[in-house]
C-alpha cells in the first residue's frame, strides 16, 4: 500500500510540473502573438511651407506598427552628402517633422526618408523628394472686417477688409500675395466668389436691404498653392438703406410702353403696306427677250436667235452652195467643167453667205464658219492662196509641176501621189497660227469649191480655179500620215492650178473668212496656175527651195495632175499627170477620224481632199519616212 | 502694408504718359527708351515693373511644361533621383533662403540675375529646336518653350537697362555658366534623352522661379522701399 501512494505523488507532482510549464510556454506565446513584430513601412505623406521660410513634413505608420515604434526622420540635402535627423518632432504635431529657418533651403532638393523602428525590427519608408518652392501654401488672411458704407451719391455698399496672414513677408517681396472672396445671403445654396488680386480692401454693391450675408476670404502666393477659407464672417444689411434707384427703371417702363403704342397704332393704319414693304412678293423667273412658248413649239431657230445666237446651228444650205459651185468634169482635156466657170460670177457671194456663221465648232471643216470667216487680212489685196509645206521629201528636187504662187506656194513631194500639204493630221480646214507664214488666207471655201469641182469623176478630172491674176492661193491642208492610203494613191499626185484668169473671179474667200483651227499644218504651195485656171500644187519645200519656177518638167512624178478616181466616201484620188501641167487632181477622202495638226516639217504627209456635205478638207498624206 | 492698387495705377499713368511722349517714334512695345537716345529717362520704377511682369509671367509655363514633361514621359523612371544637383546654374552662388538674400547687395544680386539670364539664352534656344524635332512632343511644349525662349530675351534686355541705370559704371564681363548638355538631348537612346529634357525643364523651373523672387525682393528693397 504505501508503493501505490508514492507513485500518486509522483504523478501528481508530474502533472503540476507539465501544467506549470504549459501554462508558462503559452503565457510566452501569448505575449508573442500580441504586436510584437516589426513595424510596417510608414509612408511620408505631406510637406507644406506656409512661408517659404520653414516647411513642415507629416508621415502615417505603417499599416502594422502596433504600439511603441520609435519613428525617425532622416534626411539629406541637395549638394550636400551628410545625412541629418529631424530637428524638430513636436512643432508639427504627431508624425511630424518641422523645420526650422535654419534648416530650410529654397530651390533645393531635400531626400527625406522615415525610419521605424521597435523590439523586433525595423523599417524604413520610400525616400520623398522635395523642393520648398513648390510647397508654399499659406495660411488664411487674418482679421475680416464688414461694413456697409455710403459713397458720396449716396449710394451704399458693403466695404470688406482683411489682412494678409501673419507669418507671410509680404513687405519685402519675399512673397507676393493674391486674393480672393466669396459671400452669399445666409439661406443661398451658392457661393459668389470675387477675385481682389493683390488689394486688401473689396467693394460690393448692390446687395438686398435687410439680409443677412456671409463672407469669406483666403489668398494664395505667386506660383504656389490656395490657403484655406478664413472663417466666415457675416452682416446684416440695414433694411432702411437703398440700394438701387428705381426711379430710372419706372422712367424706362413708361417709355417703352409708349413706343409700343406708337408701333401698334402705326401697324393698324399702314398695316398692309408696311408688309409689303417688309416682305416684297417673290418675283417668278424670267429671262429677258425669251419667250417661252417658243419652247413648247420647238421652234428652235428663234429661241436661239432670241439668246442671240446667230446662225446656230449651222444649216446646211450652204454646203448646197458649196456643192453647187464645183463639178468634177471627167471629160478627156481635164478642164475645168464651163458650169464651174458660169458660178463663178456668182462666187463673190460665197464669203458673204459662209459669213455669218458663228458655229462653235471652229476648225471644223463641217462648218461652212470656217470657210468663211476664219480668214485674216490678206497680205495682198487679193486673197492669196497659200498651203505651207510641212516637210518635203528629201528626193523631191525639181518639182517643175507648177508655178509658185508665192514663195509660201505649194511645192509638191516627188513620189508622193497626193499632195504633201500640210503636216496636219486633223480633219478640219487646219489655220496654222504658229505658221511663219501669216499669209494664211481665207481661202477655205476655195478648197472647198476646188475639191467640189474635182468631185465626181474618177479618171482625170481637173478642177481649175479661175483666180486673178498672180494672186497667190491660199490654203490649209490636213495631213494624213494615215496608214490607209492605198499605193494606188501613192501613185498619184495631183496638182491644182490655178487657172489666171483674168475674167473669172477667184473662188477665194474675202478677207474676212477666219480660220479657226489652232493646230498648226502643212501647206502645199501652189506651183502655178495655168490658163485654164488650174492650180498645180507642189509640196512645200523649204523656205530656200521655195521659188521653184520651173515649170516645165513635166516628167516629174511630183505633179498630182489629175484626178485618178473617186472613192468611196467622196475621196478624190489624185494621180500623177507628167504630161499635163495643169491640172489639179483632188482625192476626197473619207472622213477621217481628226488628227492633230503638227506643223512638222520632217514630215511627210498624204494630201487628200475630203468631202463631207459642204466640206472640203485637203488632206495630204505620203509615205511615212 | 503697402498701398498696392494705387501704386499699379500710379505707374499705368506714367506709363501711358511716356507711351505719348514717345508716340512719334516707332516703338513697338510699351515705352523703353530707344537705343542712341541720350537724355531718356524712363523711371526705375516702371523698368522693374515691366522686368518684375515678365520673369512673373515667365515662370508659369516652365511650371507647366515641366508637369506635362513629368507626366507623360519620366513616370516610373526614377529621374528624380538622378536630377540631384545637376543644374548647369548651380555653380553661380545665388542666396538659397530670405536671410541670404535680404544680406547680399542689390548690386550683386543684379549681377546675379544677369548671370542666370544669360546662362539660360543657350540652353532655351536648344531646347526650342529639339523639341521641335521631337515628333512625340506635343505643340503646347513646344509652344511654351518657345514664349519662353522670347521673353527670357526681353527679360535680358531689360535687366540690362536696369543695371545701366542702378550702377552704370560697374559694367561687369559677361559672366554666365556654360550649359554642355546639348549632346545628351540628342542622344539617340531614349532614356537619356528624355532625361536630359527632364533635367533641362526641371533646372529651368528652378531658375524661373529665382529670378521672379530676386526681382520681387529687389523692387519692394529699392523702388518701395521695403514696404510693398
Amino acid at each position: 500500500m504505501p508503493f501505490l501512494l508514492k507513485e500518486k505523488e509522483a504523478n501528481m507532482k508530474e502533472n503540476v510540473t507539465s501544467t506549470t510549464i504549459f501554462l508558462l510556454l503559452l503565457f510566452l506565446n501569448t505575449n508573442l502573438l500580441n504586436g510584437q513584430s516589426a513595424p510596417g513601412k510608414p509612408k511620408i505623406e505631406k510637406c507644406r511651407s506656409p512661408e517659404k521660410e520653414t516647411f513642415t513634413c507629416w508621415w502615417k505608420p505603417g499599416s502594422d506598427g502596433g504600439t511603441a515604434a520609435n519613428y525617425t526622420l532622416f534626411y539629406r540635402k541637395e549638394g550636400e552628402s551628410l545625412t541629418h535627423e529631424c530637428p524638430d518632432y513636436k512643432t508639427g504635431g504627431p508624425y511630424s517633422c518641422y523645420f526650422n529657418k535654419k534648416h530650410t533651403s529654397i530651390w533645393m532638393i531635400y531626400i527625406i526618408w522615415v525610419n521605424a523602428t521597435n523590439q523586433m525590427g525595423r523599417s524604413m519608408s520610400e525616400p520623398h523628394y522635395v523642393d520648398v518652392t513648390y510647397i508654399v501654401e499659406p495660411d488664411p488672411p487674418l482679421n475680416l472686417t464688414l461694413e456697409v458704407k455710403q459713397s458720396e451719391d449716396r449710394k451704399s455698399y458693403l466695404l470688406l477688409k482683411w489682412s494678409p496672414p501673419a507669418l507671410v513677408d509680404v513687405r519685402s517681396g519675399w512673397l507676393t500675395l493674391q486674393y480672393e472672396l466669396r459671400l452669399k445671403p445666409e439661406k443661398a445654396p451658392e457661393w459668389e466668389t470675387h477675385f481682389a488680386g493683390q488689394q486688401t480692401q473689396f467693394k460690393i454693391f448692390s446687395l438686398y436691404p435687410g439680409q443677412k450675408y456671409l463672407v469669406e476670404v483666403r489668398c494664395k502666393p505667386d506660383h504656389g498653392s490656395w490657403s484655406q477659407w478664413s472663417p466666415e464672417n457675416s452682416i446684416v444689411i440695414p433694411s432702411d438703406i437703398k440700394m438701387k434707384d428705381t426711379t430710372v427703371w419706372i422712367f424706362v417702363a413708361i417709355l417703352s410702353s409708349v413706343v409700343c403704342l406708337i408701333m401698334v397704332w402705326t401697324m393698324a393704319l399702314k398695316g398692309y403696306s408696311m408688309i409689303t414693304c417688309l416682305l416684297p412678293p417673290v418675283p417668278g423667273p424670267k429671262i429677258k427677250g425669251f419667250d417661252t412658248h417658243l419652247l413648247e413649239k420647238g421652234k428652235s431657230e428663234e429661241l436661239l436667235s432670241a439668246l442671240g445666237c446667230q446662225g446656230f446651228p449651222p444649216t446646211s444650205d450652204r454646203e448646197d452652195l458649196l456643192v453647187e459651185y464645183l463639178e468634177v468634169d471627167d471629160s478627156e482635156d481635164q478642164q475645168l467643167m464651163p458650169t464651174y466657170e458660169k458660178d463663178h460670177p456668182s462666187q463673190g457671194r460665197k464669203p458673204t453667205q459662209l459669213d455669218p456663221d458663228n458655229d462653235s465648232g471652229r476648225g471644223s471643216c463641217d462648218s461652212p464658219s470656217l470657210l468663211s470667216e476664219k480668214c485674216e487680212e490678206p497680205r495682198i489685196p487679193a486673197p492669196t492662196f497659200t498651203i505651207p509645206e510641212v516637210n518635203e521629201k528629201p528626193d523631191d528636187p525639181g518639182t517643175n509641176v507648177t508655178h509658185n504662187w508665192d514663195p509660201q506656194g505649194i511645192n509638191f513631194k516627188g513620189k508622193n501621189p497626193y499632195f504633201n500639204a500640210l503636216g496636219s493630221k486633223s480633219s478640219t480646214w487646219p489655220i496654222p497660227q504658229q505658221s511663219s507664214n501669216h499669209s494664211l488666207r481665207c481661202s477655205y471655201h476655195n478648197i472647198a469649191d476646188i475639191c467640189k469641182v474635182a468631185l465626181g469623176t474618177v479618171n482625170g478630172p481637173t478642177v481649175s480655179l479661175g483666180k486673178e491674176e498672180n494672186h497667190a492661193l491660199n490654203y490649209p491642208t490636213t495631213i494624213d500620215t494615215g496608214g490607209e492610203e492605198t499605193t494606188d494613191k501613192q501613185n498619184e499626185l495631183g496638182h491644182f492650178h490655178s487657172n489666171v484668169d483674168q475674167g473669172t473671179t477667184w473662188l477665194l474667200p474675202n478677207e474676212k473668212m477666219p480660220f479657226m483651227s489652232p493646230r498648226p499644218m502643212d501647206y502645199v504651195e501652189i506651183h502655178k496656175v495655168n490658163k485654164d485656171g488650174a492650180l498645180s500644187l507642189l509640196p512645200k519645200q523649204k523656205e530656200s527651195n521655195g521659188n521653184t519656177e520651173q515649170a516645165s518638167a513635166p516628167d516629174s512624178s511630183k505633179e498630182y495632175a489629175k484626178v485618178s478616181r473617186v472613192m468611196d466616201n467622196n475621196i478624190l484620188v489624185l494621180m500623177q499627170d507628167p504630161r499635163a501641167q495643169t491640172r489639179v487632181i483632188f482625192e476626197e477622202s473619207a472622213k477621217e477620224s481628226p488628227q492633230p495638226l503638227q506643223h512638222n516639217q520632217a514630215e511627210k504627209n498624204l494630201s487628200y481632199c475630203t468631202f463631207p456635205p459642204g466640206d472640203c478638207r485637203l488632206q495630204t498624206g505620203n509615205t511615212t519616212e | 502694408m503697402c498701398p498696392k492698387g494705387s501704386s499699379v495705377k500710379g505707374s499705368l499713368l506714367l506709363l501711358l504718359l511716356m507711351s505719348s511722349r514717345f508716340l512719334f517714334k516707332a516703338v513697338e512695345s510699351l515705352p523703353i527708351c530707344p537705343s542712341g537716345a541720350v537724355n531718356c529717362q524712363v523711371s526705375l520704377s516702371d523698368l522693374f515693373d515691366r522686368a518684375v511682369m515678365l520673369s512673373h509671367y515667365i515662370h508659369s509655363p516652365s511650371s507647366e511644361m515641366f508637369n506635362e514633361f513629368d507626366e507623360r514621359y519620366a513616370q516610373g523612371r526614377g529621374f528624380i533621383t538622378k536630377a540631384i544637383n545637376s543644374c548647369h546654374t548651380s555653380s553661380l552662388s545665388t542666396p538659397e533662403d530670405k536671410e541670404q538674400a535680404q544680406q547680399i547687395r542689390h548690386e550683386d544680386l543684379l549681377n546675379l540675375v544677369l548671370r542666370v539670364l544669360r546662362s539660360w539664352s543657350e540652353p532655351l534656344y536648344h531646347l526650342v529646336t529639339e523639341v521641335r524635332s521631337m515628333q512625340e512632343a506635343p505643340d503646347t511644349i513646344l509652344l511654351k518653350a518657345m514664349e519662353i525662349e522670347e521673353q527670357n530675351k526681353r527679360l535680358l534686355e531689360g535687366m540690362e537697362k536696369i543695371v545701366g541705370q542702378v550702377h552704370p559704371g560697374d559694367r561687369e564681363n559677361e559672366v554666365y555658366s556654360v550649359w554642355s548638355g546639348l549632346p545628351s538631348l540628342q542622344m539617340a537612346d531614349e532614356d537619356t534623352r528624355l532625361f536630359a529634357f527632364y533635367n533641362l525643364l526641371h533646372c529651368l523651373r528652378r531658375d524661373s522661379h529665382k529670378i521672379d523672387n530676386y526681382l520681387k525682393l529687389l523692387k519692394c528693397r529699392l523702388i518701395h522701399d521695403s514696404n510693398c
